[in-house]
């Protein structure tokens, strides 16, 4: 899958928690989940569980607890995606 | 040091869904777990042992300056209880940390410090001469004194609560 279309479904499963809908049209690479988007860190939960249905993958802890930023969370994507 | 946290209620039944399958999984310790599973309330206790996470991850991220989403290492327990209000700890890697929570009809506050007598010194102050450093931490100004005080802000829904220790 390419990055570009990985955004693209990650943008899908981030668009109900965030409350920044400016920063939400901007999203970049650098975007940070709870400074930039507003998003309450019990959906960061919500989130992973999301991720983990699209992609049909699984996060560990120790990668969930990176996942702060657009860039962190497509690179467990793509690492996670590349493992199957 | 000092942590806060407050939930509102009816804001936490709009935005989560704590049943849904794998959230538990998730951010609660299979002990935890256990606890709500048997809580009169697994609502309320999920969300009690939630702001006692936040709230005490305030204090570590402020000791420690790292950003994490950890919350099964933030490890919950009971030391006290009375009608609406709970003592307990959070455990996380070597620290401890004490914490108050007060239940009200529809949030829940807990405050979190690193020694229990300060629980004690706990002021609830206004939103106003604080300032960030660069890693987001947030510090009031005491312009008399010239000091930066430490002081946690938290916000959710209907409330918010700005609270530092009065240390006189």
């Amino acid at each position: 899958m390419k990055k570009e279309e990985l955004i693209a479904q990650l943008k899908v499963i981030i668009k109900p928690y965030t409350t920044n809908t400016e920063a939400f049209d901007n999203l970049t690479e650098d975007t940070d989940f709870i400074n930039d988007l507003s998003i309450n860190s019990a959906n960061l939960v919500d989130i992973v569980l999301d991720i983990e249905e699209t992609f049909n993958i699984i996060i560990e802890d120790t990668d969930m607890q990176r996942m702060l930023d657009v860039k962190t969370a497509v690179e467990i994507i793509e690492t996670k995606l590349s493992e199957k | 040091m000092i942590g806060n946290d407050v939930i509102d209620i009816i804001q936490s039944r709009h935005e989560s869904n704590w049943q849904r399958k794998g959230f538990m999984q998730k951010i609660f310790t299979p002990n935890e777990q256990l606890m709500i599973s048997k809580a009169p309330d697994p609502e309320i206790t999920v969300w009690l042992f939630w702001s006692m996470k936040e709230a005490a991850y305030k204090i570590y991220n402020r000791q420690t300056k790292r950003r994490e989403f950890i919350p099964k290492k933030l490890v919950c327990s009971i030391v006290s209880q009375d009608d609406n209000s709970i003592i307990g700890k959070v455990n996380c890697d070597q620290n401890v940390y004490h914490t108050k929570t007060i239940l009200l009809h529809e949030s829940i506050h807990t405050l979190a410090v690193n020694s229990l007598d300060d629980l004690k010194n706990v002021m609830e102050i206004e939103n106003k001469n604080i300032i960030k450093d660069s890693n987001g931490i947030p510090y009031l100004c005491n312009f008399l004194s010239n000091t930066l005080q430490d002081v946690s802000i938290s916000h959710h829904g209907r409330f918010q609560k700005v609270v530092t220790l009065d240390l006189k």
